[in-house]
């Protein structure tokens, strides 16, 4: 978990549906017709792909200098 | 052709390309390979294949019927299901490889395996199996008799609910017994391209037809129907903001660790093709949001309905507008809704079962090809008590189905919490799990779910969670003499050295 603080992206789905909760639960404003407990809902599950994709990339960061680090090239599947 | 004539035909068709699909999925791999090449693919599934997968078990027959039932009747708490699967798929992110590279290094198939060599015990993972078992089969049988409305409905009533029950059984037995997981696989492929593009057509059909365009559609929702827009929903509806933070947090914890979903971890060739689909995976939750809004539009077109019929307020729009071929590929879609889901049910309870409970006994241990004979055949009896229970005792399992989702969490604390703690001793996992599942039996049964606003299972995993951390302290500890490396999970990330 130290090593891989990039997790703390994936809290970001939990936030998004649980946590903002009491403050998107209603009705107004509607947004292109959409009431916002949907627009909210929709947003979230849009940016949770987001949220993984970079705590991704923190781990890709890390195999990179872990491969760096062994004396091989950075690419994966040249050696 | 009559309207009922074009579109059984259709189904018909689909159903024999789908068993052909099945089976063509292992040719050239012979019969060989064993236990594990039929219940995980051989671990050789790369990404794509994972994705379609597990995406094809997210979205079962309830995403048709229920979600659509569920708008119908309370409208926003039905979003839950977007919310726990899009968490689920964040903690799929780390949880997916551990357990991967788990059972890969000690060759595990199920997480009934890992339990027992985690714990040491093999009949501790017979015990779990078995367990596990009573909850999953009341999934077989939603399936089933989902599966059998649809076909129903689709038919204009030409092939009746219990012909088609049997259907559902047979196609997906044929193809699970002979080509496993892979065969799964294949099936999904096809099965996710039909849902996309009719969920997609009828996100835009419905709309235009009945009110002239979404602008109209929403307006008129926003104006009469504002109480099925914001949680807890409409018509005293049980389901308020507690509920559905409860129920998200604790079913994204559950879904990473139902069998099913790990039998889609284990069949990954790498754990990275796992968090590449972890990342991919919530974008498929946006078509959740279809069936839910069309069983809100159906309160306008259908208004009325109830108890069970509200579960079709979505093809009673779709038998009501559209041509008989239409209907027939939009039933085609929702009967590989349940059949996917339903194949995988069947493929882990044969693996659980194969793996330990069967290799307790001396006959079936010795070889990995009499296991994979002995769970071929677990998995017929299973679809065949699902199916028997469907036409003589359908209430059964649908009380059992209630319990089956919370039932199933009350395992985290035994497998997730064991596999990164050491401490964690056998009797303190064990008594957990006992007092976790009975609250759940206590508050369900007894109809106190949701309990004081909040999901009754959480309430029972808390209490489980704290009996196994008492207990665990109170007693000393396991003697194991395996090293950690043995005992416990290790991210393939952080591991590398």
């Amino acid at each position: 978990m130290i090593k891989r603080p990039h997790l703390l992206w994936l809290l970001v789905p939990f936030v998004l549906y649980i946590g903002a909760l009491p403050f998107v639960n209603r009705v107004e404003p509607v947004v292109f017709g959409l009431p916002f407990l949907f627009v909210w809902l929709l947003g979230a599950t849009l940016l949770t792909p987001v949220a993984t994709w970079l705590t991704w990339r923190g781990d890709q960061r890390i195999k990179r200098n872990q491969r760096i680090k062994r004396g091989q090239s950075p690419v994966r599947g040249r050696s | 052709m009559s309207d009922a004539a074009v579109a059984t035909t259709l189904f018909g068709a689909f159903m024999v390309a789908t068993v052909a699909l099945g089976l063509l999925a292992v040719r050239g791999r012979g019969s060989g390979g064993g236990l594990a090449e039929w219940s995980v693919g051989g671990r050789s599934l790369g990404a794509v294949f994972v994705w379609v997968l597990m995406a094809g078990e997210g979205y079962t027959s309830f995403s048709y019927l229920g979600a659509a039932g569920w708008g119908y009747n309370y409208g926003a708490p039905v979003l839950y299901v977007v919310a726990y699967m899009s968490c689920g798929y964040a903690i799929g992110y780390v949880v997916g490889p551990l357990l991967w590279s788990y059972a890969r290094q000690h060759g595990l198939v199920s997480i009934t395996d890992m339990v027992a060599h985690r714990y040491r015990r093999p009949w501790l993972g017979a015990a779990v199996a078995v367990l596990v078992t009573i909850f999953l089969l009341p999934y077989i049988q939603l399936q089933i008799t989902g599966m059998g409305v649809v076909v129903s409905t689709i038919s204009y009533g030409a092939v009746s609910l219990n012909w088609a029950y049997f259907i559902g059984f047979a196609v997906t037995t044929v193809f699970v017994v002979v080509s496993g997981l892979r065969g799964s696989a294949w099936v999904s492929v096809m099965k996710d391209l039909l849902v996309i593009v009719t969920l997609a057509f009828l996100a835009f059909y419905v709309p235009a037809h009945y009110f002239g365009g979404y602008g109209p559609f929403l307006d008129r929702l926003v104006e009469e129907k504002s109480a099925w827009l914001t949680l807890p929903g409409s018509g005293g509806s049980p389901y308020g903001g507690g509920w559905f933070a409860t129920t998200t947090f604790l079913n994204a914890l559950t879904v990473v660790i139902f069998p099913t979903t790990v039998a889609g971890y284990l069949g990954a060739r790498s754990a990275d093709a796992l968090r590449r689909n972890a990342m991919w995976l919530p974008a498929y939750n946006v078509l959740l949001f279809v069936p839910m809004l069309l069983g809100m539009a159906a309160l306008f077109v259908v208004p009325g309905l109830t108890g069970a019929d509200s579960n079709l307020a979505l093809f009673k729009l779709v038998v009501d507008s559209l041509p008989a071929w239409v209907v027939g590929i939009v039933g085609v879609a929702a009967a590989l809704s349940s059949i996917v889901p339903m194949a995988v049910f069947m493929l882990v309870i044969g693996t659980m079962w194969g793996s330990s409970v069967l290799s307790l006994f001396p006959r079936w241990r010795a070889s990995s090809q009499a296991q994979k004979a002995g769970s071929q055949v677990v998995v017929v009896v299973a679809g065949s008590v699902a199916l028997v229970l469907t036409y003589a005792a359908p209430n059964t399992l649908v009380r059992l189905s209630l319990i089956s989702y919370e039932g199933m969490a009350q395992l985290v604390p035994m497998l997730l919490v064991g596999l990164v703690w050491r401490r964690l001793s056998f009797v303190g996992a064990v008594s957990g799990l006992v007092v976790g599942v009975g609250v759940v039996c206590g508050l369900v049964f007894s109809g106190r779910d949701p309990v004081f606003g909040v999901n009754a299972g959480i309430v029972a995993l808390a209490a489980n969670l704290v009996v196994t951390l008492v207990v665990t302290y109170v007693r000393p500890a396991d003697r194991d003499e395996r090293p950690d490396e043995v005992v416990l999970a290790r991210d393939p990330v952080g591991a590398a050295g």
